[in-house]
């Protein structure tokens, strides 16, 4: 059968790599075959995701983050400070974390969805036009998020000014000096040129992004055992490619935005310098279970423990 | 299927339905093929509100809103009477003073739409009393506001650099060249126009009347201030710059030239509304179509049928002009590059062509599409405002098309139009 | 011009204060819009604080504008369509080809605002909310198919009308011809 995938980033930037084996290896190992939809080719996030709960696709990619709306527990991936910063920890988090393995695959159930795999796409660096160290750097600087309470949260809690803004004005509002900053992966930074119209990448360790893919639910209970099979099988092969593509990913970005800025300013927060921002954590997560109640909590909790469990076996 | 659905969508449309039928009709046939009976129309639904749902959209009713305050009051007259104390002695000097407003306001407002609407609105009336023909105006004004897609401010660069990974600066300054050379060619065809149809010309105004002129407009003159001002000066983005005009038109109106009372504002908001509704009941209807095209992959298929990667240079440039022609003829050109920009990536790679000079014909594409029938947002617009028959507002277009086309070709051969000014403001780049 | 419905009796009453409602919520749609954009301006301006709500207030307004104002144009006769070969027809055949438009045209709306009835179902069972206005999505979706209905039923009684009466109508209340200015609500 034909079978399709849509997500939502180009086809050479972390989701579109992710798509590409995915389909590889299904197209390897049994007799499907995948049509891949890049962003906007079907539909922005929430429109894609429906479509694949309808059944209209087969398998998608949407990242926890936009899920709220669906799933309110999956906004826990913005609470800041919550995801590990060492690459191997954080592979070894997202392998074995129980919220993620175990308590996510119901809550996506509800909603007529197979949670396949979540992974990491890249820690979340922040361009600005100045340069800052503290939260009161930030004082008055518009900074755009995504439409999201906990971002807002979030931002207001790093001292900034949240300015909620559709992607489609974000370069030319920073170009024109209506916002001053705005956050992503440093390989989306390079790829939608965000660099072209601010002067500092700032690292504050705060976030990783993460996505999630997801199948048709009805869909794969349908499969024979040996296709299920295949595409667990394509996912972890998947999962292993991307958490390998991802080694030096931001470095090669980084070096990529250097060659075509040099004055480009990159920096890094040390732990010190990070405490403050580390200490605003605590009202995003007071919103966060403002937001989810009980199972929020659950989720958190969990997420916590898990991420001390990565800890434990990666830094010994 | 494809050929099925556009004969249906063609039948429909010169019949004379509602042009939302045929392309209704079009998605419909589209889905009902695709999934074999009604089960999937929620999607054909959700596609329609999705059409709908870009927040760059809201900047044309609020600039609708606007053009229609000032041109009910005074601000509008006031405008092009300063204008026109300056140019009214020249031959086609109303003409090019239309198409030069467009492209300025078009670059920075980034909607085509509004711009129909804002400079078209108001100069359309003062034209026609000039004694230019209803046609040429008509065209003029859908024409030139299609040059704003290469000036920047261009979402549709945004978008093509996000897809292609290319330099947005760079995109920017490469739409300028031709843009520009468009402009000077409207110019001159209007310039020909006037004198061929011997459009007469006012006399010449002293410089104590054009003082006068430039007094009685001083108040709305804050409206280029705050566009231009606003949006360059980093106060507004493009949407509240519209939103800040209605503001100002409604204050200068009511309580400056009190030329209008909360009654006026009640009408002039609801032909507003109606005039929104009518142009995006199709942009909503068209993503519906646009998502069946994407999702059967017809632009895959025709393209690999068409054998794009035997072509050299020259032949891929044609290539990619033609299909971006013919795919913003039926579908919305933001959707258009979403879809054939990556279909045409690896050979553009491989035949080594500039990827900047690729984004700047494709939006030269685009900006031509967008003004060519059967569907074009700005042909839309410019009925629903003007309330003009579709064949009235198309007729007389040919020569703008014709220049544009050349322009194209121009281009093709000689990609210094655009990359003259990237290679200046980016000698790195050079080569 | 006062728009007068061409119905008879209650329904005419019927259909006046409908086109009153349409009317104001277009009117109110746009200056809510206009009110809403300015004031996040203000917001982020004077009190460092953009409105969260403005892009997705925004977003429902402009459903409402659309869905409220596409039974309106309806009413109006002012929907955008290519009559070049349509008006070159004699009468009799033009009269013909109307009402087959206009029984078309309002199976097609029927038939979408079913399917947009359903769409709004299957949102209030998935429960999405709006991400900053914490609204459940299908509530700013209820005017859709109101308004495809209200439009396929001045298409179905445009039909009527001109199955009925000597001259050509575009709609229940306009004849022919492009010029006419809107009729006031
Ligand atoms: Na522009
Ligand atoms: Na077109």
């Amino acid at each position: 059968d034909t079978w399709r995938y849509a997500f939502e980033e180009a086809l050479d930037e972390v989701q579109g790599i992710y798509a590409q084996k995915f389909k590889e290896e299904i197209e390897a190992n049994t007799d499907h075959e995948i049509q891949l939809f890049p962003y906007g080719t079907l539909g922005e996030s929430a429109d894609i995701m429906e479509q694949a709960q309808d059944g209209i696709l087969q398998f998608v990619d949407q990242s926890p983050g936009f899920t709220g709306s669906l799933i309110p527990e999956a906004q826990v991936f913005f609470v800041p400070y919550l995801l590990p910063q060492e690459p191997e920890t954080l592979a070894s988090f997202f392998e074995n974390s129980k919220a993620i393995n175990e308590m996510f695959p119901k809550l996506y159930a509800d909603q007529g969805l197979e949670l396949l795999t979540m992974f990491p796409e890249g820690e979340v660096a922040i361009t600005t036009k100045e340069p800052f160290k503290t939260p009161e750097d930030l004082d008055e600087v518009k900074i755009r998020t995504m439409t999201n309470p906990l971002l807002v949260e979030s931002y207001k809690a790093f001292g900034a000014t949240p300015t909620p803004l559709p992607w489609g004005e974000v370069y030319g509002a920073l170009q024109t000096n209506i916002i001053q900053g705005q956050e992503n992966p440093m390989f989306f930074i390079e790829s939608t040129k965000m660099y072209e119209v601010t002067d500092y990448v700032t690292r504050i360790g705060h976030n990783n992004f993460t996505t999630a893919v997801m199948a048709n639910k009805d869909f794969f209970e349908d499969l024979s055992d040996e296709d299920r099979q295949a595409i667990r099988d394509a996912a972890d092969a998947a999962f292993a490619h991307i958490i390998d593509y991802q080694k030096g990913l931001t470095e090669a970005s980084v070096e990529k935005i250097r060659e075509a800025k040099p004055s480009m300013t990159f920096t890094t927060l040390s732990e010190e310098e990070r405490q403050p921002f580390r200490d605003a954590a605590s009202e995003v997560e007071a919103k966060f279970l403002e937001m989810t109640g009980d199972s929020g909590k659950e989720i958190l909790d969990q997420m916590k423990e898990d991420l001390k469990t990565a800890e434990d076996a990666t830094q010994s | 299927m494809a050929a099925a659905i556009f004969s249906i969508m063609i039948v429909l449309l010169l019949l004379g339905f509602p042009m939302m039928i045929p392309l209704i009709a079009g998605a419909l046939v589209g889905f009902v093929t695709l999934f074999g009976g009604l089960g999937q129309l929620e999607t054909m639904i959700q596609q329609m509100m999705a059409g709908i749902r870009p927040a760059s959209l809201i900047a044309v009713p609020m600039f609708i809103f606007a053009a229609d305050i000032m041109t009910r009051g005074q601000s509008a007259g006031r405008l092009i009477d300063m204008v026109m104390a300056f140019v009214g002695h020249l031959k086609g000097g109303l003409a090019i003073s239309t198409a030069a407003a467009c492209t300025m306001f078009g670059a920075v407002s980034g909607s085509t739409q509004a711009t129909v609407v804002a400079i078209g609105g108001p100069l359309r009336p003062r034209m026609q009393k000039a004694g230019y023909g209803d046609s040429f105006i008509l065209a003029l004004i859908v024409n030139a506001s299609d040059i704003a897609f290469l000036i920047p401010p261009s979402i549709g660069m945004i978008i093509y650099g996000v897809v292609s990974n290319t330099s947005i600066a760079e995109l920017f300054i490469a739409g300028i060249g031709p843009g520009l050379l468009i402009l000077v060619l409207f110019a001159i065809y209007s310039w020909a126009y006037a004198v061929r149809n011997g459009v007469p010309t006012e006399p010449r105004a002293s410089w104590g009347e054009r003082l006068r002129a430039v007094r009685a407009a001083l108040w709305p003159l804050g409206f280029p201030a705050i566009i231009i001002g606003g949006i360059y000066g980093g106060i507004f983005s493009p949407t509240e710059a519209a939103a800040a005009c209605v503001l100002y038109a409604l204050i200068l109106e009511t309580l400056v030239f009190r030329e209008m009372g909360l009654r006026d504002i009640y009408r002039t908001a609801k032909s507003t509304g109606l005039i929104t509704a009518v142009v995006f009941i199709l942009v909503a209807a068209g993503a519906a179509f646009s998502w069946v095209i994407s999702f059967a992959q017809i632009p895959q298929a025709i393209l690999s049928a068409a054998g794009i990667d035997q072509m050299g240079q020259i032949g891929v440039l044609f290539a990619i002009s033609i299909a971006f022609f013919i795919g913003c003829m039926f579908v919305d050109p933001i959707v258009v590059i979403l879809i054939l920009v990556p279909i045409f990536a690896p050979v553009v790679a491989d035949v080594g062509l500039d990827p900047v000079l690729v984004g700047t014909l494709i939006t030269l594409q685009v900006a031509i599409g967008s003004a060519t029938p059967p569907f074009g947002c700005d042909i839309f617009t410019a009925i629903a405002v003007f309330k003009r028959p579709y064949m009235e507002v198309i007729r007389g277009t040919p020569p703008f098309i014709l220049i544009l086309l050349g322009v194209s070709v121009a281009l093709i051969f000689f990609p210094q139009i655009a990359l003259f000014l990237r290679d200046l403001a980016f000698p790195g780049e050079a080569g | 011009m006062v728009y007068v419905s061409s119905l008879p009796g209650v329904l005419g009453t019927f259909d006046a204060a409908i086109a009153r409602v349409e009317s104001a919520l277009l009117a109110a749609g746009v200056l809510l819009m206009a009110l809403n954009t300015v004031a996040n301006v203000v917001g982020r301006y004077l009190f460092q604080s953009s409105l969260f709500f403005t892009e997705e207030l925004n977003r429902i307004l402009i459903v409402v504008i659309t869905f409220a104002g596409i039974s309106y144009a309806a009413r109006q006769g002012r929907h955008i369509r290519m009559s070049a070969i349509y008006d070159s027809l004699p009468s009799r055949a033009r009269k013909i080809l109307m009402i087959v438009i206009a029984l078309t045209t309002a199976v097609l709306m029927f038939g979408l605002c079913w399917f947009a009835a359903a769409y709004l179902l299957t949102q209030a069972g998935r429960g999405r909310v709006l991400p900053a206005l914490q609204i459940p999505v299908w509530t700013t979706l209820v005017i859709v198919p109101i308004g495809l209905f209200m439009t396929g039923m001045q298409y179905l009684l445009t039909a009527v009308k001109n199955a009925i009466s000597r001259d050509v109508y575009l709609s229940t209340a306009v004849l022919e011809g492009y010029d006419d200015d809107e009729t006031e609500v």
